[in-house]
């Protein structure tokens, strides 16, 4: 667990914080993803965790402890880093740059050059071919693969990713976030990551810190109740008027409860289970039906009907949930 | 009214004849090989000597130096002042200033002397290039990674700044060839003795062979380092043949 108590940064020369009194705790696991426009301090704060800046006030606890207790540097070693631009080492191999963290942590060779192939496999890039290139005769995408294995190479059970897939093309950043997901399912590790891509947090994040101008904290939750529940007007412009659309993209049609299937079901949409309601949605109302017959269950039979009565009442309902709490 | 002209050709004759050996064209082969291992071959090793010596120490100052200036911004203008400053001073006057203001006896001290300080503005300039040239994102995962600031320098930054080192030194070598030829007018020795005496003697063989031999000197020695430049930076040769 990650835990931010206070934390303020104030640079030298400035008057101005760039991050202010932020309190808030990342659980074991979780991706945690910082957001917001730029100079929100989103990086700032991601960077105090390894203090490759320190805080002006408050402090930051690793599993209960100070962050301060032990050398910068020891502390780094332990903590995986993956940036924007890489940061890839241009003079070593992709192995050698994999096999870093490894190497300052003394481990034998053995040991490296397998974690190094591993971590390659685990990443999608094959380690007999990529192991000995240098980082320029990679893809951008590619050499993001490498920097995220990088990040990952001695195992640290905290990650820092500072928008590790910005610098590629809108597809390939596509399929490295889905992959990413995919991996972080089976290491589960507390990450902590950056980007300013309200879409990438809500496709990313366990929980997402939406941050303000002078870094304030705005909102700090689950995507879905970020997008259901906009806690101020900052939020509520910063997740976009599309915020019910987006909300529909965090959920599948088989967490829906769905009608039964009666009469003539020939003429409706098919709906894969798996598709999300965005997704549903755009099915149905394109096709011109007012529902549609899901699919699925492994042989793609019949589970029911989902109507546009269902999602808008899926939407409405969490309104007036919240309607009535607030009242 | 004959003898009007004759003098300066009997003088000349005369200084041939006690200095210069008969001589049968341009160059006199013969002479070249009776003294090639007694007096060309060491004139050529002093001269390697004497470069090698004064930019091993122009090195020697200039790498932290550089370091120190990349670091600490504000001293890189003075040093590059007065490196400046030294670089710019005719190659006759510096030793002259050596000699006669400072004290210097002559010999290969003051030559010596010379040489780094002729070196320092070039080399000095390539190292501070050489580590700007460094990518910040870079560094920045090397220190996010866990690197100390020494394993940052010697694992990430002087690597990749080497090749632009030795982009300077070949300068700093090539400028050092020419300049300690004419070290030699202050007793440093070399390939300047050869031409100096050549002159002194109207002995063609002579300053023609020490001419001859700087400038080969001079391009071999470029040429090698260029072939070290890219031997020192194999990910960016790949990575250009890649594309």
């Amino acid at each position: 667990m990650i835990e931010f108590k206070g934390v303020s940064k104030t640079y030298s020369g400035s008057k101005e914080p760039v991050v202010k009194d932020l309190s808030f705790e990342i659980p074991d696991g979780d991706i945690c993803v910082l957001v917001g426009p730029s100079g929100c301090g989103k990086t700032t704060s991601m960077r105090m965790v390894n203090r490759l800046i320190e805080p002006t006030n408050g402090e930051i606890l690793i599993d209960g402890q100070k962050n301060t207790s032990m050398s910068g540097t020891q502390l780094r070693r332990k903590i995986g880093y993956a940036i924007q631009q890489t940061g890839l080492f241009p003079h070593r191999t992709i192995g050698e740059n994999v096999g870093t963290v490894p190497g300052l942590l003394g481990w034998d060779k053995e040991r490296t050059t397998k974690r190094v192939n591993d971590l390659l496999d685990m990443v999608g890039l094959a380690p007999d071919q990529y192991r000995d290139r240098y980082p320029a005769e990679l893809s951008g995408g590619q050499q993001q693969r490498v920097g995220v294995a990088r990040a990952l190479a001695a195992d640290p059970p905290i990650m820092l990713m500072d928008e590790p897939f910005g610098a590629v093309d809108p597809i390939t950043r596509e399929s490295l976030q889905q992959e990413f997901l995919r991996i972080q399912e089976d290491i589960k590790k507390t990450i902590v990551f950056v980007t300013h891509d309200i879409d990438e947090a809500i496709k990313m994040g366990d929980k997402i810190a939406i941050l303000k101008e002078g870094g304030v904290l705005a909102q700090y939750d689950t995507p879905e109740n970020i997008l259901a529940d906009p806690g101020s007007d900052f939020v509520s412009s910063f997740v976009g008027t599309d915020r019910v659309l987006k909300r529909l993209s965090l959920l599948q049609v088989r967490d829906m409860d769905l009608d039964p299937v009666n009469g003539n079901s020939d003429n409706l949409p098919q709906i894969d289970e798996r598709l999300t309601l965005r997704d549903a949605l755009s099915e149905i109302i394109g096709t011109g039906a007012d529902k549609g017959l899901v699919v699925g269950g492994g042989n793609g039979s019949p589970q029911g009907t989902l109507s546009i009565e269902a999602i808008r009442a899926l939407s409405n309902r969490e309104t007036t949930d919240r309607e009535t709490t607030g009242g | 009214m004959d003898s009007s002209e004759d003098p300066p050709t009997a003088i000349l004759a005369l200084f041939q004849s006690e200095f210069a050996p008969e001589q049968k064209g341009l160059i006199d082969w013969g002479w070249l090989s009776d003294h090639l291992t007694s007096d060309i071959l060491p004139a050529l090793w002093e001269h390697i000597i004497l470069c090698a010596v004064s930019v091993g120490i122009a090195v020697v100052i200039s790498v932290p130096l550089g370091i120190l200036c990349a670091r600490y911004r504000r001293l890189y203008p003075p040093v590059t002042a007065i490196t400046g400053f030294f670089y710019t001073i005719p190659s006759f006057s510096m030793f002259t200033i050596l000699l006669f203001v400072i004290g210097f006896s002559v010999g290969k001290t003051p030559a010596i002397i010379a040489l780094v300080l002729y070196s320092l503005l070039v080399l000095i300039r390539n190292v501070v290039t050489g580590l700007d040239s460094v990518p910040p994102e870079t560094k920045d995962a090397a220190r996010g990674m866990g690197l100390t600031d020494r394993q940052i320098l010697l694992r990430v930054e002087l690597p990749l700044a080497l090749p632009v080192i030795v982009a300077g030194m070949r300068i700093a070598i090539v400028t050092v060839i020419g300049i300690a030829v004419i070290g030699a007018y202050i007793g440093a020795g070399g390939l300047g003795e050869l031409i100096f005496d050549g002159i002194t003697r109207d002995f063609p063989t002579l300053y023609l062979t020490g001419a001859v031999l700087s400038t080969l000197l001079a391009v071999t020695i470029d040429l090698l380092l260029v072939r070290t430049e890219r031997l020192l930076s194999p990910w960016a040769r790949r990575a250009r043949g890649a594309n």
